[in-house]
Parts: C-alpha cells; structure tokens; sequence
C-alpha cells in the first residue's frame, strides 16, 4: 500500500522535460516557511508574552541559550528572504499569464497567502524588540496567539488548497 | 492527480525522481546558503536597541502611503480595495470575447492569434493589462524613494 503510493507518486512518476528553474520558486517558499516554523518552534520554548518580560527573555534567548543567537537570527533574516521568494514566485505567474482559465484559485489562494505573509511579519515586527509602545494598544498575548496560531493556521488551510489545486489541475507546461 | 504522459511521446517526459527532486534540493541549498550569509552579514546587536522607524523593504510602500494620506478611513479603504484587486486579479482580466477580438485585430491574423492567444498567454502580448502591471510597479517603487 505504502510501496504503490511511493511508486506512482514518487519513484514512477514522469515529468514534462524541460521545466524552468524559476518553477522551484515556490518550493523555495514552502522551504522557507518550513524554516520559520521550525525556529519560531524553538523560540517559543523561551518567549514570554508579557509586556514586562518579552524584553528579556528575548535576550536570554539570543545571550545565554546555546546557539540561540543562531535560531533568533535565521527567525529574523527569514522573512525577508520568504518574502522574495514568494514575490517572485508571484511575477512569473503575473507575467507568464499562468493564473489564466483553469488555475484562477490558484492565484487566489496563492495571493492570500501572500498578504498572510505579511500580516505574519507584521505580528511578528510588532513582538519583536524595540516596539514596546505599541503594546499599550493592542495587548501583547493577543498579537503572540495570532503569530503563533491564528495565522500559521490559516496559512496551513490556505497551503493544503494552492497544493491540492496544482496536483490536480497539474503545473504549467511550457509548449 | 493530472496525469503528464497523456500525449506525450517519452522523450518528451523526464522521470520526477530523482530529476525533479534534485533540482528543488540543490536550489534548497542555496536558500540555506542565502540565509546563513543573511545571518552572517546581519548579526544581533549586544543591546535591544530602540528602533521603531525600521521598515522592512516590502512594507515601504505601504507606509509611504500611509505618511502620505493622512485620511486614515481614505488610506485603510484604499488598502482593502488594493487587496481586494489583487486577489480577484485572474477574474477582472478574464478573456471575453470583446478582449479575443482586440488581440486578433491587433495581431492582424485570422482567429489563429486568438486561439493561439488561449495557449500562450505571456502577459506581454496583451499591451494593455502589461502596461497596467508595469505602471504599476513603477509607482510602487516609486512610493519607496519619497521623501516625506
């Protein structure tokens, strides 16, 4: 059962020849998101969402954690770089005109994920260091229940769809 | 699962392992690399420091705009509506049939442009929606040198 399923979808499976390096885009964007999930994992451990200890407990994390410093910092460049694969991912289907006729959810959901993103990054930007005024606003485990569940779980739902389309409508193949 | 060989002679086909998964392991590397030499070239300053104007470059326009206008109603509504285009973007710029017709007289050909247009559908080949895109873009990056 588990060999037939690995055979048709892995190992037997056959491909248009051909296929443009710039399709790995996406991929790249799961990657990375599966690199923010699995240190924003290792942050929570140590986080605190408090309006007295976020401060410092984020510099336990960076200063006396062994190799925390590491995990807090690919959990800060790691946006930036998710978001330039996900925008570029996003310009070669605007310009290759790949959202047409038979994948128009696809770009539907593709672009919810996208302001996902960023709304992920805001939260994130707003729990991070240096932006204590804003928690007199908006209580600070609210915007810490959002990061860490809210979104990454519409992002899941949103996921399972742009794959589950693309695996059925199949990708697009150059002529 | 959409089935690929449907129509296909073999030579035309590559097998998806380990071809495919090759190649999306070796651009993973180089995300990797990208990420480690981000941390690298960026690393943590010893204090917490007080920054609140630090915008990231993919939200510059956003508070550009946001210093820009100072209707804070007119710049949310202008946001949503933005989003809102953005997302319904395939269904606003559908082919109907008025758009085939434009595209075949531009191209000066019988019908074959226009079922050769359903095909290839590069977003250059229909000028307005290109110009749309790009003028666009322009503004956007635009937004990100002005000085408020």
């Amino acid at each position: 059962m588990v060999r037939e399923l690995i055979e048709t979808n892995i190992t037997r499976r056959l491909i248009p020849k051909g296929l443009s390096w710039f399709g790995c885009m996406g991929g790249l964007s799961l990657v990375a998101f599966m690199i923010q999930l699995g240190t924003g994992v290792f942050l929570m451990f140590y986080f605190i969402p408090s309006a007295t200890e976020a401060d410092a407990s984020i510099q336990k994390v960076s200063h006396s954690i062994p190799y925390g410093w590491l995990i807090h910092r690919v959990h800060a460049v790691g946006p930036h770089v998710m978001i330039g694969m996900v925008l570029s991912h996003m310009f070669r289907i605007l310009f290759k005109g790949i959202y047409r006729h038979p994948r128009e959810l696809h770009w539907v959901s593709g672009a919810c994920l996208l302001i996902l993103t960023l709304v992920m990054y805001y939260t994130g930007y707003l729990l991070s260091a240096g932006n204590r005024s804003n928690y007199s606003v908006i209580p600070i485990t609210f915007i810490y229940a959002l990061h860490i569940a809210g979104i990454p779980l519409a992002m899941g739902l949103f996921m399972g769809m742009h794959f589950f389309m693309v695996r059925k409508t199949g990708i697009y193949e150059p002529l | 699962m959409k089935d690929y060989t449907k129509g296909k002679s073999p030579d035309m086909l590559e097998p998806f392992f380990p071809n495919e998964l090759l190649r999306h392991i070796i651009v993973s590397c180089f995300l990797v690399i990208l990420e480690m030499s981000a941390v690298i070239l960026f690393p943590l300053p010893w204090k917490a420091i007080n920054k609140p104007d630090h915008i990231p470059w993919f939200l510059l326009p956003v508070y550009k705009l946001h210093k820009l206008m100072h209707n804070e109603v007119l710049f949310i509504s202008a946001l949503v509506l933005s989003t809102l285009i953005f997302v319904s973007w395939p269904f606003l710029v559908r082919d109907t049939k008025g758009n085939a017709s434009s595209l075949h007289n531009a191209g000066g050909q019988n019908g074959s442009f226009a079922r050769q247009g359903k095909e290839r559908c590069n977003l250059w080949h229909r000028p307005v929606l290109f110009a749309i895109v790009i003028s666009t873009i322009i503004l956007l990056i635009t937004l990100c040198f002005i000085k408020t």
